[in-house]
């Protein structure tokens, strides 16, 4: 059980992970609210990576993760993400809704 | 194993955090997802028509719920999704460094103290 002590390398290396095995990756959540503990862990059933944090700064990564790892099980894994704010521009721009978002 | 629409699910998992505020843990697990058997899925044969369908889990030891989102219901989860766990992940600590020295300056500086987390080498020069 491997924990990754940076949030980018964490995030690098599950996004490419699930790449590697879309089929057999996943993406898991703990929280605990009596100590204040979220641990996020992503594994193929071979490799696992895990990231442990006591921050309230970190709910909001770890909330861009959740949007990245949604949108590469959704869209497959060769969805361009762009770091998800690009994605959702880009998103708008194939959409033609008009959600008036964009500004 | 229940398996819940959308909408149930999400309430469930709002109840279910509610419910271990004082003790205990919340797993959610997210993973692809076909909605066909094995014996269904080598039929198709064909890898592009495989439908890529998210399921969510959530469990707290002792009730587990479930659902599938599919590309459609994406963005509407996701931002739904959001907003329940920035409801209840309060529990965790706000960044202290700077609290000792910047305590009279109050919220403006703990607002950039947050952006410059990773630059603590560069202290404000407040001494």
């Amino acid at each position: 059980m491997v924990y990754i002590a940076s949030w980018e390398e964490f995030v690098e290396r599950s996004i490419q992970l699930f790449r590697a095995d879309p089929q057999s990756s996943r993406y898991l959540m703990k929280y605990r609210h009596c100590d204040g503990k979220l641990v996020l862990k992503v594994t193929d059933n071979r490799e696992c990576l895990k990231f442990k944090t006591d921050q309230a700064q970190d709910v909001k990564k770890m909330e861009k993760l959740n949007n990245i790892f949604f949108t590469l099980m959704a869209r497959g894994p060769d969805a361009d993400i762009s770091e998800v704010s690009g994605k959702e521009q880009a998103e708008q721009l194939a959409s033609k809704k008009g959600r008036g978002r964009r500004q | 194993m229940v398996l819940l629409q959308l909408d149930p699910f999400l309430n469930e998992l709002t109840d279910m955090y509610k419910r271990n505020t004082e003790k205990g843990s919340v797993w959610v697990t997210l993973k692809r997802s076909s909605m066909k058997s094995k014996a269904a899925r080598n039929k198709v044969k064909n890898v592009d028509e495989l439908e890529h369908c998210c399921l969510v889990r959530a469990t707290d030891g002792k009730k587990t719920i479930s659902t599938m989102i599919t590309p459609k219901d994406q963005q509407r989860f996701q931002s739904s999704y959001a907003l329940v766990l920035k409801a209840h992940m309060k529990a965790l600590k706000k960044r202290e460094r700077k609290d000792k020295k910047k305590a009279a300056d109050g919220d403006k500086k703990e607002g950039e103290a947050k952006k410059s987390k990773k630059s603590d080498a560069a202290p404000k020069p407040a001494q």
